[in-house]
């Protein structure tokens, strides 16, 4: 028994070494969190829209089909590497892409958007950066889809690259 | 020499004492009322930087940080109460935010677990001693 009893420390020492090895091996980012959002309801807001006139509420967009939902401003460089990305979807896949404009001076976005090309249906501006706190974002750039019933089933932290856009192009198959 | 060796570490001992308690909160973010600042100060140290992710919003000065500091400060203003603030903030960014978890089926291994290991190390040389003893 007092042998046994004595191992328990070098067999748990074992195993959590085990473990630490097994995480250091797999292919993930600690640093990443899961959005505490997913299979949630899209987050209530009504905000100006950059490119049309009336304001946009968020009840009246989501709820109807597909949408990617985009957080960008232009000062974030990570941004304009995805662009490419968020235009195939919107001109390949043809979805839906709702563009929210993060703490961002709308007249650069303008020009930003006519250097880049627009992408999105709608950009709602988000000025002070509260619709993203509703929206639990961290570190823009932040991809979400939104299905039909306007529940999240998505969340990218980060720029969207070639493996993200081929995982979402996949996903957006399956999400209804 | 000792004695020279002796105040340097008290010095740096200090110094660090310091640094570890600077912090971030900027003049005009702060509340006339000293009580709700005072509490404003005690939920944002339990909230976690998204951004830095090891630093305490109280200590960051991520955009982001000042923010939700000023996100708190704000729903102080409106009446709310404290657990009413880290639902509203668990709520969008999850558990993670929060510097201490809350005891729940999933965190029970995370509060435990240590207590465990403590009481097993404890009867270990526990054990140990009763053995050497012996011999």
């Amino acid at each position: 028994m007092k042998i046994q009893l004595a191992k328990v420390p070098v067999v748990i020492f074992l195993s959590i070494l085990l473990v630490f090895f097994y995480l250091l091996t797999i292919d993930r980012n600690p640093s990443k969190i899961p959005s505490n959002l997913l299979n949630k309801n899209v987050p209530y807001f009504e905000t100006k829209n950059l490119i049309k006139d009336e304001i946009f509420i968020s009840k009246k967009e989501f709820g109807k089909e597909v949408i990617l939902v985009n957080f960008f401003a232009t000062w974030c460089e990570p941004c304009r590497n995805e662009h490419r990305y968020i235009k195939n979807f919107a001109t390949k896949k043809k979805l839906k892409i709702i563009g929210i404009n993060y703490k961002d001076n709308p007249n650069k976005t303008k020009k930003w958007l006519e250097e880049l090309g627009n992408p999105y249906s709608d950009i709602p501006l988000d000025k002070k950066g509260e619709i993203a706190i509703d929206w639990g974002v961290y570190g823009i750039p932040e991809t979400f889809i939104v299905n039909s019933k306007g529940i999240i089933k998505y969340r990218h932290v980060g720029p969207v690259t070639e493996k993200i856009y081929k995982e979402i192009d996949l996903l957006i198959n399956k999400i209804e | 020499m000792k004695k020279n060796f002796f105040i340097i570490f008290v010095y740096i001992f200090f110094i660090q004492f310091f640094i570890n308690h600077s912090y971030t909160v900027e003049p005009e973010e702060m509340l006339k009322n000293q009580e709700q600042e005072l509490r404003a100060r005690k939920i944002s140290k339990n909230i976690r930087c998204m951004v830095c992710q090891n630093q305490s919003i109280d200590e960051s000065d991520a955009p982001l940080a000042k923010d939700l500091r000023m996100l708190i400060r704000n729903k102080i203003i409106k009446g709310q109460n404290d657990t009413e603030i880290y639902k509203f903030l668990s709520d969008r960014y999850g558990d993670f935010i929060l510097l201490k978890p809350p005891l729940k089926s999933s965190t029970l291994a995370l509060w435990f677990l240590p207590i465990i290991f403590f009481i097993i190390g404890i009867l270990v040389i526990f054990n140990h001693t009763k053995k050497s003893k012996k011999i």
